[in-house]
């Protein structure tokens, strides 16, 4: 296998934090992880979901995080599963991650977020999961 | 520091104490505790299982420690510390509408908060919408109106929050990012409006922009938020001298994963720069330094918290003295507001973290800090609910009536471990500012990354330690319960949103649009005049003379910071 062939392989991550949102040190943690564990990753800062949607679409990720600590995570994930829909990205594996209490956790479960990685989950957490996805 | 008798005798009484102590490291064998072979502190200081008179022999008992009230101040800044002053309660503020913030102010007033001498100060935070420099009805404000910090965009917010109070008796902090400016041209002209002149007005501003180096939100250009900072500076020496012009935002450090010796080395780094950078202007060392403060964290490594705060004392005093000129003793002091960690707290079984942050303001207590702020134990969660920051309230005031250690200053002085902790504290602090005095300074090493790294690979660490179970967190890596009850969360009503939207329009609408335009062009021309000057040609108070014309026609914090942001470059941290 080529190095070209191999790196095509990797799982393509997006992970993104609001740029109000002063609370990056998890968020960078688990971009370090994921690098370490063979994850190709991009990271990015946004001030409105649009801008993450060009990334999704620009970058064609398999997976997107987006990292939330200070509230108004509501209307972002509201967004982006709106225009993922739109785009029929339906392959593209939705998490997050931060300080989301637990009720707008169910709520963003049943809205098709896979999972939310918060306060006491650790990166591997994550990276086993979408391992487990992407395996095959 | 010891004569040669009491040397021997203390040497010989270690040796004595290790034959013993030697022999059960023998006797446990590998399952010795870490902390028996190869402790450490958070910062990784390696630490003796006891300390004795020849371990702080290197110490000079006038050059390193002096006495309460002098020089180095190691030992707190005036000779007395809470005798005949308890530190001030500082609980930070902030949610919702500006009548929604007003109410938590009112409500902890009644439940006893009290400022120095019995003064009232308000330390008041912002929201997210104001810190990114946007309105309410700007798109990327959506969700965040009110969250975590007050809605509040425009002189006419102020009002309200400020409804019915004599701006000349209270003592505000104005806790924004990088939107100091114009929230302090805003807060001149409402007390214009009730015929109070800003030299009566006091408080603070956080001119914070050094904190981009290790916090992770949008940030002016490095080289321009100095400017930002000394032109701040140079203001209010000018008209305002009441007002504490610049916040050390130590506390950022430690809260983005720095270690204790990071926190304190590059506030000190930064101080220099800033210094420097103020006598480019022709301002002496101790007309910036009289007004600058500190927020410091105290976390959970107890001693290596307090030693930090009394080691920062030391080399900050010493530095400016010896270094940067500082000749008034008063511009020598740390003068701390204390904010218990909120990084260490836990989402999980949140009522232990009232046990934490207590830990953690008897430490800054026993470290004679001149203010406080206690984490609420809900802080992993939301915003504080009423009761948890009562809770935060009684914290700090169960320790000021009841425990009587208010009595003595500086209480752990001479403690071996903390005389000995304080000096390794200091000596390694400044080892870090030597690093990045070598590469030119604070704002030079911050544009090379290196500020980041550094503490970006301390919070990999950390991390490490904890995962590992090497460092112990109580319901995180040990004694963890499995079905915890659902937590009270605090929720910011979504319908303030609306509010805030609506109220912005409405100003908008309503004010004089000639003195607006008028006053904004004249903002513009100076915002660009100023981007192009060096450092050394700010101080003729052009720029916030400019911005407080701005707040008298009624300009929002958003419109204001967009033609800020548009002349001096504005990029996330990660960028630079």
């Amino acid at each position: 296998m080529s190095i070209d062939q191999q790196s095509d392989s990797r799982i393509r991550v997006l992970l993104a934090k609001p740029t109000h949102d002063c609370h990056d040190r998890g968020v960078r943690l688990v971009a370090r992880k994921m690098r370490d564990a063979g994850f190709e990753v991009i990271f990015c800062d946004f001030l409105v979901p649009s801008e993450i949607i060009t990334n999704v679409v620009e970058e064609d990720v398999d997976v997107l995080g987006v990292s939330c600590s200070a509230g108004g995570h509501m209307p972002i994930f509201e967004d982006l599963v709106a225009a993922f829909k739109e785009l029929k990205l339906d392959d593209l594996f939705l998490i997050g991650g931060g300080v989301i209490p637990e009720d707008d956790v169910t709520e963003l479960k049943g809205m098709g977020v896979k999972a939310v990685f918060g306060p006491g989950t650790s990166p591997e957490d994550a990276i086993a999961m979408i391992k487990q996805e992407f395996a095959a | 520091m010891h004569d040669e008798r009491t040397l021997a005798l203390s040497k010989a009484m270690e040796e004595k104490k290790d034959q013993s102590y030697n022999k059960m490291i023998d006797k446990f064998g590998d399952s010795a505790p870490a902390r028996a072979v190869g402790a450490t502190t958070h910062s990784g200081i390696p630490i003796k299982p006891a300390y004795f008179p020849h371990d702080v022999d290197d110490i000079d008992l006038e050059k390193d420690i002096g006495a309460p009230g002098q020089y180095p101040f190691t030992r707190g800044n005036l000779p007395a510390q809470y005798q005949f002053m308890n530190w001030a309660n500082q609980p930070v503020m902030g949610f919702g509408l500006p009548e929604d913030t007003r109410a938590r102010m009112d409500h902890l007033t009644a439940k006893g908060m009290t400022g120095y001498f019995g003064q009232t100060n308000y330390n008041l935070v912002y929201d997210l919408v104001s810190h990114e420099g946007l309105d309410p009805d700007h798109p990327g404000a959506r969700g965040r109106v009110g969250q975590c910090g007050m809605g509040v965009y425009s002189k006419q917010d102020m009002a309200i929050l400020f409804e019915g109070m004599d701006l000349r008796k209270i003592n505000v902090v104005h806790i924004t990012y990088y939107q100091s400016v114009p929230a302090l041209a805003q807060y001149i002209a409402l007390a214009e409006e009730q015929g109070i002149p800003a030299s009566d007005l006091r408080g603070n501003s956080m001119n914070w922009y050094h904190q981009s180096a290790y916090v992770g939100s949008s940030a002016f250009a490095p080289d321009n938020g100095q400017k930002l900072a000394v032109e701040l500076i140079s203001y209010c020496n000018k008209n305002m001298p009441r007002w504490n012009t610049t916040n050390m935002f130590g506390y950022g450090v430690e809260e983005a994963g720095g270690t204790a010796i990071q926190e304190i080395g590059l506030m000190l780094a930064y101080g220099i720069d800033l210094v420097r950078d103020a006598k480019k202007t022709g301002m002496s060392a101790d007309e910036v330094l009289l007004r600058v403060g500190f927020q410091i964290s105290q976390a959970n490594d107890f001693f290596e918290e307090i030693c930090k705060v009394r080691a920062l004392r030391r080399i900050w005093a010493t530095y400016m003295h010896e270094e940067m000129g500082a000749e008034d003793p008063r511009g020598m002091h740390v003068r701390i507001h204390c904010h218990t960690s909120g990084a260490v707290l836990t989402a999980q079984q949140p009522l232990v973290n009232l046990i934490r942050t207590t830990l953690h303001a008897f430490g800054a207590a026993l470290s004679g800090v001149q203010a406080m702020e206690v984490s609420a134990y809900d802080e992993a969660l939301s915003i504080p609910t009423e009761e948890s920051a009562t809770l935060a309230l009684r914290v700090q005031q169960v320790i000021q009536e009841e425990t009587n250690i208010t009595a003595v200053s500086d209480p752990l002085a001479g403690s071996y471990y903390v005389e000995s902790l304080t000096n390794e504290i200091a000596k390694q602090a400044l080892e870090l500012v030597a690093k990045i005095e070598e590469q030119g300074g604070y704002i030079a090493a911050q544009k090379k990354g290196y500020i980041r790294r550094e503490i970006e690979a301390s919070a990999d660490r950390w991390r490490e330690l904890v995962e590992s179970g090497e460092r112990a967190i109580v319901g995180l890596n040990c004694y963890k319960e499995e079905n915890e009850p659902k937590p009270e969360i605090f929720r910011v009503d979504r319908e303030a949103e609306k509010i805030a939207v609506d109220r912005v329009q409405k100003l908008r609408a309503d004010r004089d649009a000639d003195k607006y335009d008028k006053a904004m062009a004249k903002l513009k021309v100076v915002a660009e005049e100023f981007a192009d000057k060096d450092v050394s040609e700010i101080g003729d108070g052009s720029l916030i003379d400019a911005a407080v014309d701005a707040a008298r026609a009624d300009a929002t914090t958003g419109e204001m910071m967009s033609i800020l942001t548009t002349a001096l470059g504005w990029k996330t941290p990660h960028e630079y």
